[in-house]
C-alpha cells in the first residue's frame, strides 16, 4: 500500500520542482535595498558598446543606486528580439529605436509618452534643434528622444575619381547632371558611375520633396503613382546609359549592410547613405571617400533623428530611465565619451564641443556636410507612419523588378503604389 | 534474416502508430499502478511537451483567428474569425507566390536529393580501401546541415566573383551572379539542398547492407544485367527505406528556411525569387507585425504538410514492398 503513496509523493515532487524553479526566476528586479537595475538594449558594433558602457558607468558613478543590465547586438535581428521581448511584456526599460519602427511602437503605446517629462524639465530638450526633437512625435506623443542627427549623404570615391582626373560631385547638381557625370566618370574610371538608388526610400523621399510632394502626409502616401513611375523611368534611363552597375550588383548594394555598399565593394563610384555612416564606410575601404548632399535642391533634405532612445511604458522605473537618457544627451562628459557614434549630438552645445575635438577625417567630412546644410534644411517631415517598414521592402521589390527588366517602370510603379497603400492602410 | 525484418519494418509501422498508441492508452485502466508510475516517469517530458509545444501551438491556433500584432498587449487582441484565412486565399498574391516557390523547391529538390543520396550510397556500399573515410566525407555537409555558415559559403561560391565563375572562366564561359539573379537564385538554393544529402545517404547505406546477397546471386545465375538487378532486386528491397526517406525529406524540403534567409539577407529577394513559405511567414510576423496572419499561415502550412504526408502514405501501398512475408 505504500507504493501508490510514494508515487503520489513522487508526482508532486516532479510537478513542484519546475514550478519552484520558475518561481525563482521571476521577481529578480525588486529593489528592496533601494538599488535599481535598469535594462538597456541597443544595436551596434563593438565600438558603440564600449562607448555606451563607459557613459553608463559614469552615470552609475554619479548615481550609485542605479546600475545597468546592458544587451546589444547587430542591427539584423535586433527588431525581432525587441518585438519578442515586447510581446512577453518584458521589453527593456530603455531601448534604441529608429524612425523605421518608432511609429509602430509609438502608436501601439509600447513607448512612454515623454511629453510630461519634457514640460517638467526632467527631460531637457531646449538645446535640441526644434525640428529634431519634434521628429520624435508620433500622434502628438513624444515616443522617443532623438539621440543623434543625420541627413542624406552621397558618398563618393575620391581616390578613383582623382586618379582618372574626373570632377567630383557637388552639392546642388541636378539629378540629370549627376547621371551625366556618372556616365562620363564611369567610362573614365572603368567603374560604374553611380549606384542606382531607385530602391532607396530616402533618395525617393528627397526627390519627391524637390518636386513638391512628400513621401507621407500623416498616415497617407504623399505621392501619386505617376511620381513613382517618373522616378523609376529616371533610373531606367541611367541604367540604359550605363551610368549604373548591372542589376545583380545593384541588388547587392540594396542591402542595408554597410560593408555591401557599392562604394565599399568598389563596384560603383557612389553610394546613397546617411551622412553619419561615413566613418563606418570609410573604415571598410582603403580609398579616400568624400560626401556631398543628394542631387537637386538640398533644402529638400532635413535634420533627421538618426536614432532615438525610448522608455518602455511598462517599465517599473520610468523616472530613473528618463533621467538616464537625459544624462546621455545633455551631460557634457557623457557627450564627450559618446562623440558622434549615434549621429551628430542632438544637444547643440555638445555638438560644438565634439566638433572642436574630433580628429577622424571621415567624421570631419560628415560634420562639415551637416554644418553646411544646417541653414538650408527644409521643414522636417513627420515620422514615417505605421507600415513604413513594409513600404520600404515593397519599394525594393518593385525597383528591383524594374532593374532586372522583368517589368516596365510603369508596372513597377503600379505594383509598388498598390502595395504601399495597403501597407499604410492596414 | 531477422535484422532485415527489423530495419525494413520500422517505416511500415509508422502508419499504425495511431491505433497502437490508443490501445496503449487504454491499458492503465487494467494495470492502474503500472500506468501511474509510467506517467510519473513521463512527467518531465509531458510538462515539456505541454509548456514548449502544446500550449504555444494552441495559442497560435487562437491567434490565427485574431489581428494580433505582437506589440500590442493581449487586451487589444480582436477576434476576426476567418478573415486571416480568407485574405490568404483570396487577396494575398505574395502568399501564392511563396507557395509556388516552396513547391518548386521541394518538388525539384527532394527527388534529386534522394537520387544523389541513393547513387552515392550504392557507390560507397562496395568495400574498398578508405570507404569509411569517404562515407564520413560525404556525410559532412549534412552535419553542417542548416547552419548559417554553409549558406554564407554557398553565397560566396555562387557570387559573381565566386569559385563557380572562376571555374567556368577556364572554359571561356562567362558566368553570372547566380545568387543575385532572380532567374538562378532559387536554383542555387536547390543545389545547396541536394548537396546536403548525407542523412538519407546513411539510411540508404544501412538499407543496402540489409539486402540479402542470395537475391543478387540468384539474379546473376538467371543472367540479369546490373541494371536489371538494380531494378528488380535493389529497388524493391529498398522501397521501405526509400519510402521513409521520401517522407522525411519532403517534409524537410517544405520547411526550408535558413538557406533562403541567409542567401537573400532575410528578404526573399532578388525580386521574391527565394521567398519560401516559411520566410514569408517570418516576414509577415516580424517585419509587418501581422502575427495573427502569420499564425494562420503556420496552420495552413501544418495542414498542407500533413496532407502531403498522407498522400505519400497512400501511394506507398502500391510501391513499397515488405519482404518479411510472414503477414
Amino acid at each position: 500500500m505504500t507504493a501508490p503513496r510514494m508515487m503520489r509523493g513522487l508526482m508532486a515532487a516532479v510537478i513542484a520542482l519546475p514550478l519552484a524553479l520558475l518561481g525563482a526566476c521571476g521577481g529578480d528586479d525588486s529593489s528592496s535595498d533601494g538599488k535599481t537595475e535598469l535594462t538597456f538594449f541597443w544595436w551596434g558594433g563593438e565600438a558603440r558598446a564600449k562607448l555606451t558602457e563607459q557613459a553608463l558607468a559614469l552615470y552609475t558613478q554619479k548615481h550609485p543606486d542605479i546600475t545597468f543590465k546592458t544587451t546589444w547586438q547587430a542591427n539584423q535581428g535586433y527588431f525581432d528580439k525587441l518585438a519578442t521581448l515586447t510581446a512577453g511584456s518584458d521589453a527593456p526599460d530603455i531601448f534604441q529605436i529608429d524612425d523605421n519602427y518608432l511609429a509602430e511602437y509609438g502608436t501601439r503605446n509600447v513607448t512612454e509618452d515623454l511629453t510630461s517629462y519634457q514640460s517638467s524639465g526632467k527631460l531637457d530638450l531646449t538645446k535640441f534643434p526644434e525640428g529634431l526633437w519634434k521628429y520624435g512625435l508620433v500622434d502628438g506623443k513624444l515616443a522617443g528622444m532623438a539621440m543623434g542627427e543625420n541627413t542624406q549623404g552621397l558618398v563618393f570615391n575620391k581616390t578613383k575619381l582623382e586618379a582618372a582626373k574626373q570632377e567630383l560631385p557637388k552639392t546642388g547638381m541636378s539629378w540629370e547632371d549627376l547621371i551625366a557625370w556618372a556616365q562620363k566618370a564611369g567610362a573614365a574610371t572603368k567603374v560604374a558611375g553611380t549606384m542606382d538608388p531607385s530602391a532607396d526610400y530616402k533618395a525617393l523621399w528627397v526627390w519627391l520633396r524637390q518636386n513638391g510632394k512628400q513621401f507621407y502626409n500623416g498616415n497617407q502616401l504623399g505621392f501619386a503613382k505617376e511620381d513613382v513611375q517618373k522616378w523609376f523611368e529616371l533610373w531606367k534611363g541611367a541604367r540604359d546609359a550605363k551610368a549604373t552597375p548591372t542589376a545583380d550588383v545593384i541588388h547587392e548594394g540594396n542591402a542595408t549592410d554597410i560593408t555591401k555598399q557599392t562604394v565599399v565593394t568598389g563596384k560603383a563610384l557612389t553610394s546613397w547613405v546617411w551622412a553619419n555612416q561615413m566613418p563606418d564606410i570609410q573604415k571598410n575601404t582603403k580609398d579616400t571617400l568624400g560626401v556631398v548632399a543628394y542631387p537637386g535642391d538640398p533644402s529638400a533634405q532635413w535634420a533627421r533623428a538618426s536614432m532615438y532612445f525610448s522608455v518602455y511604458r511598462g517599465s517599473k522605473d520610468k523616472d530613473a530611465a528618463v533621467d538616464v537618457i537625459n544624462f546621455l544627451a545633455n551631460d557634457p562628459e557623457a557627450g564627450k565619451i559618446l562623440g558622434t557614434d549615434r549621429g551628430l549630438p542632438s544637444n547643440l552645445d555638445i555638438r560644438k564641443q565634439v566638433e572642436a575635438t574630433t580628429t577622424d577625417p571621415a567624421m570631419k567630412a560628415s560634420i562639415a556636410l551637416e554644418s553646411e546644410l544646417l541653414p538650408k534644411f527644409g521643414t522636417p517631415p513627420s515620422v514615417p507612419p505605421k507600415g513604413h517598414s513594409t513600404v520600404k521592402t515593397e519599394l525594393v521589390k518593385a525597383a528591383e523588378a524594374a532593374q532586372f527588366g522583368t517589368v516596365t517602370p510603369a508596372q513597377a510603379a503600379e505594383q509598388f503604389f498598390t502595395a504601399a497603400q495597403a501597407a499604410v492602410a492596414g | 534474416m531477422s535484422p532485415v525484418a527489423v530495419s525494413t519494418r520500422s517505416p511500415a509501422h509508422r502508419p499504425q502508430s495511431g491505433p497502437a498508441a490508443s490501445q496503449r492508452r487504454g491499458r492503465p485502466a487494467r494495470h492502474s499502478d503500472d500506468g501511474r508510475a509510467g506517467y510519473v516517469f513521463l512527467a518531465p517530458w509531458l510538462l515539456g511537451l505541454a509548456a514548449i509545444t502544446a500550449i504555444p501551438m494552441l495559442m497560435s491556433l487562437y491567434l490565427s483567428f485574431t489581428d494580433y500584432d505582437i506589440l500590442s498587449p493581449w487586451s487589444d487582441v480582436t477576434w476576426i474569425g476567418l478573415d486571416n484565412y480568407r485574405e490568404m486565399f483570396t487577396a494575398d498574391p505574395a502568399f501564392w507566390h511563396a507557395v509556388r516557390v516552396t513547391l518548386v523547391f521541394a518538388l525539384i529538390g527532394t527527388p534529386l536529393k534522394l537520387g544523389a543520396a541513393l547513387g552515392v550510397a550504392m557507390l560507397l556500399n562496395r568495400s574498398f580501401r578508405g570507404s569509411g573515410v569517404f562515407r564520413g566525407l560525404f556525410y559532412l555537409p549534412s552535419l553542417l546541415g542548416g547552419s548559417v555558415a554553409v549558406a554564407m559559403i554557398w553565397r560566396s561560391i555562387f557570387d559573381r566573383t565566386g569559385a563557380v565563375n572562376a571555374f567556368l572562366a577556364w572554359f571561356g564561359i562567362e558566368g553570372k551572379a547566380w545568387v543575385n539573379d532572380p532567374s538562378t537564385a532559387l536554383g542555387t538554393l536547390i543545389l545547396l539542398a541536394i548537396w546536403q544529402f548525407g542523412a538519407p545517404m546513411v539510411i540508404f547505406l544501412a538499407g543496402l547492407k540489409q539486402v540479402p546477397v542470395e537475391l543478387y546471386e540468384a539474379a546473376e545465375v538467371d543472367g540479369a544485367s546490373p541494371f536489371r538487378k538494380f531494378l528488380s532486386v535493389t529497388l524493391p528491397m529498398l522501397s521501405p527505406v526509400i519510402f521513409f526517406n521520401l517522407v522525411l525529406e519532403t517534409i524537410h524540403g517544405f520547411q526550408g528556411f535558413t538557406s533562403a534567409f541567409v542567401l537573400s539577407g532575410g528578404t526573399g529577394g532578388p525580386v521574391d525569387s527565394t521567398l519560401m513559405y516559411t520566410l514569408q511567414l517570418y516576414l509577415k510576423g516580424f517585419a509587418n507585425f501581422e502575427m495573427g496572419y502569420a499564425s494562420a499561415m503556420a496552420w495552413v502550412f501544418l495542414l498542407a504538410i500533413g496532407l502531403v504526408t498522407v498522400v505519400i502514405f497512400r501511394t506507398g501501398r502500391f510501391w513499397v514492398h515488405y519482404s518479411d512475408g510472414d503477414d
